[in-house]
């Protein structure tokens, strides 16, 4: 197992001392923060390796800011959960998070900061993006709203990142995309097994009780519509890179469901 | 890369269209997922589909009988099959003002749009996205000239003569209809027009009353003063039902709409329909990944929708040029200029069939009959007539 920085995990959520009764839904949302601030601590801890790479000052302070602002995130969600009574916990060595974190840390050791970005910026970040979107249209009040500033925050992220991974392309094009091509087998292909309608291979072991995802409904959402909007999200994002569409159209199309 | 299709290289034509049914939509997953990969359930494919923006899903090259050739794109909208519904207009055309943005971005020079592409966009090019060098067609011209053959044809194979027919149009007043209309309306005893747009039944009426044409119109088909023996039936339909009270019980009917679901039921068992405005190419067609009979499912070769068809004339012909644009225009001299751009390079009517199966037999050595101006001509004579100074295929 890694070892994590306590400081990046240890995110405390209890309860308030007053707190009674749940309101409607709030089981189901205490799952969607969970899985959330999985998310945001697993994009710190991607950061804080990042830096480690970074030979230019500059980028070694980007990345450290930027894993900053993904604890922010997760101290966010966990207020939220706070904000509904609930107490939300993370789990960066659940199953499908772990693999994704493995994956990032291939690119470190192999000191690839381009490769890195790829799966942060491209990969993780349209997921968590389209997902946050999705949430914040239907979730209530303040849960709602953090949803959707945090997914505002995001896709900033994601137009730096593209700057830079633009500029890559036109160095080589079809070296970058096979490189995308070969994070993509590995790192969506975890994404798609976590965005599958069910999770038919067992618990993610983020979720306290049994699958949220059939209870999603409740809160007009569905696990479909976050794949939906996930895949979406990531489609574009590869052709605002340049990558040609059919191209990547097939690698969606070829992932498991 | 992995991806079974290389990247954009330069195109002449790009075709816009979607899916008509879950089965076709299912078939084209399967296709882009690999023969290696189960194919997805059938309610994956509805979760999914309607979340991948447009794009191209393979190349098409197209080949004529003189050696010519073109090479182009298939982009689908993506289009859900069950979402051609008014409620959905405005997502609809934001698809394809996408699917226009990746073909102008491709640099195709022409583009085609087919189905409910065209539909959407023929009252109103201005929604089509800024472009330098590419232009579009709706493709209605040919399709127009396919149907208008497809009655000739059906009315020769039926001992029909078409002079003393009650010609039926119903979505007379769209593009397609109105085409027909203009076309076939002098060659028939009396024409009635159907259309739910009161305003522009008048004014066709009148256009074709002009010219001396016999011509009745309502909206409603069952209010008709006789029975129809003829139908184009131009419109979209949820039931065939819809057409029958006023038509002859053997009625020849042209099914023109998108998608194709008109079928002789139990309650007109002796009608006659037929698929109407589909060509065939006769040079070479080509698709990459193999889409054959995925992407065109008919029951003969290389059987294509003549409004996709007419964009891949247009560049066999190097002519990159808004042929068909806007509602209204078609007429019997455009559809004859289309049909004979089309015929040099080999792309003819395509031998007639229904949801049932074909009409008529077909032989890869292009054995088969077109009528032609209420005459069936062998394919060598059509050749012959193509090969000659002044074609004339219509008939109109």
């Amino acid at each position: 197992m890694e070892t994590v920085p306590e400081s990046l995990t240890d995110l405390k959520c209890a309860l308030p001392a007053a707190f009674t009764s749940l309101s409607p839904g709030a089981l189901i949302w205490q799952d969607v923060l969970a899985q959330a601030m999985t998310g945001e601590l697993l994009a710190a801890m991607n950061y804080t390796s990042l830096a480690d790479i970074c030979d230019n000052p500059a980028e070694e302070a980007d990345a450290l800011e930027h894993a900053q602002g993904e604890r922010g995130h997760a101290a966010a969600f966990a207020a939220e959960g706070r904000r509904i009574g609930v107490s939300v916990t993370n789990n960066v060595d659940a199953r499908h998070w772990k693999r994704l974190r493995q994956a990032f840390l291939r690119c470190i050791a192999a000191r690839d900061f381009i490769a890195c970005l790829i799966v942060q910026e491209i990969m993780l970040e349209s997921f968590a993006v389209a997902s946050y979107a999705r949430v914040g249209k239907v979730a209530p009040g303040s849960l709602g709203k953090t949803f959707a500033a945090i997914a505002a925050e995001e896709e900033e992220h994601i137009e730096h990142a593209m700057e830079i991974l633009r500029a890559e392309r036109a160095l080589d094009e079809q070296s970058f995309d096979d490189k995308v091509y070969q994070l993509h087998l590995e790192v969506m292909t975890t994404l798609a097994e976590m965005l599958a309608k069910d999770c038919s291979h067992g618990h993610c072991e983020v979720c306290h009780g049994s699958c949220v995802k059939p209870a999603l409904p409740d809160v007009r959402l569905s696990a479909a519509e976050l794949r939906g909007a996930s895949l979406h999200q990531y489609l574009k994002t590869l052709d605002k890179l340049g990558l040609p569409g059919e191209v990547t159209l097939t690698w969606v199309a070829q992932l498991p469901v | 890369m992995g991806g079974s299709v290389a990247g954009v290289t330069e195109v002449d034509f790009a075709l816009i269209g979607h899916q008509e049914s879950w089965r076709a939509a299912a078939d084209v997953l399967a296709v882009l997922r690999g023969p290696e990969r189960t194919p997805l359930p059938d309610d994956e494919i509805r979760d999914i589909l309607p979340w991948l923006p447009p794009r191209a899903v393979c190349h098409v090259a197209i080949e004529s009988l003189g050696g010519a050739r073109a090479r182009g794109l298939y982009i689908d909208s993506f289009i859900a099959p069950d979402r051609l519904a008014d409620a959905y207009v405005r997502d609809n055309i934001a698809r394809v003002r996408a699917a226009a943005a990746y073909a102008i971005k491709a640099g195709a020079k022409i583009v085609s749009l087919g189905g409910f592409s065209s539909i959407l966009i023929e009252g109103n090019f201005d929604q089509l996205p800024q472009r330098r060098d590419t232009v579009f067609t709706t493709g209605n011209t040919l399709t127009v000239g396919f149907i208008v053959q497809g009655v000739r044809k059906m009315c020769a194979m039926e001992g029909r003569d078409l002079r003393r027919s009650t010609l039926l149009i119903v979505g007379a007043t769209g593009d397609i209809g109105s085409g027909c209309a203009r076309c076939l309306a002098r060659d028939v005893r009396r024409v009635q027009l159907s259309a739910r747009n009161v305003e522009r039944l008048r004014r066709l009426a009148a256009e074709l009353e002009a010219e001396g044409v016999e011509v009745e119109m309502a909206t409603d088909p069952q209010r008709f003063s006789s029975e129809a023996d003829v139908v184009i039936c131009a419109a979209s339909l949820a039931s065939p039902s819809l057409l029958l009270g006023r038509l002859a019980p053997e009625a020849i009917i042209c099914d023109a709409g998108y998608p194709k679901n008109l079928a002789p039921g139990t309650e007109m068992p002796r009608a006659k329909v037929f698929f109407g405005g589909l060509g065939q190419v006769m040079g070479g067609l080509t698709f990459t990944p193999d889409f054959h009979g995925v992407l065109n499912r008919h029951p003969f070769p290389d059987v294509v929708h003549g409004c996709l068809l007419e964009g891949m004339a247009l560049a066999l012909e190097h002519r990159f040029e808004p042929f068909s644009q806007g509602r209204g225009f078609i007429t019997p001299e455009r559809v004859e200029e289309m049909e004979t751009i089309a015929a040099r390079h080999g792309i003819y009517l395509a031998p007639l069939y229904n949801a049932e199966g074909p009409l008529e037999s077909f032989s890869s050595t292009g054995d088969f009959a077109l009528a032609v101006g209420g005459t069936n001509l062998g394919h060598t004579e059509m050749m012959r007539r193509i090969a000659g100074a002044s074609p004339r295929l219509s008939g109109s």
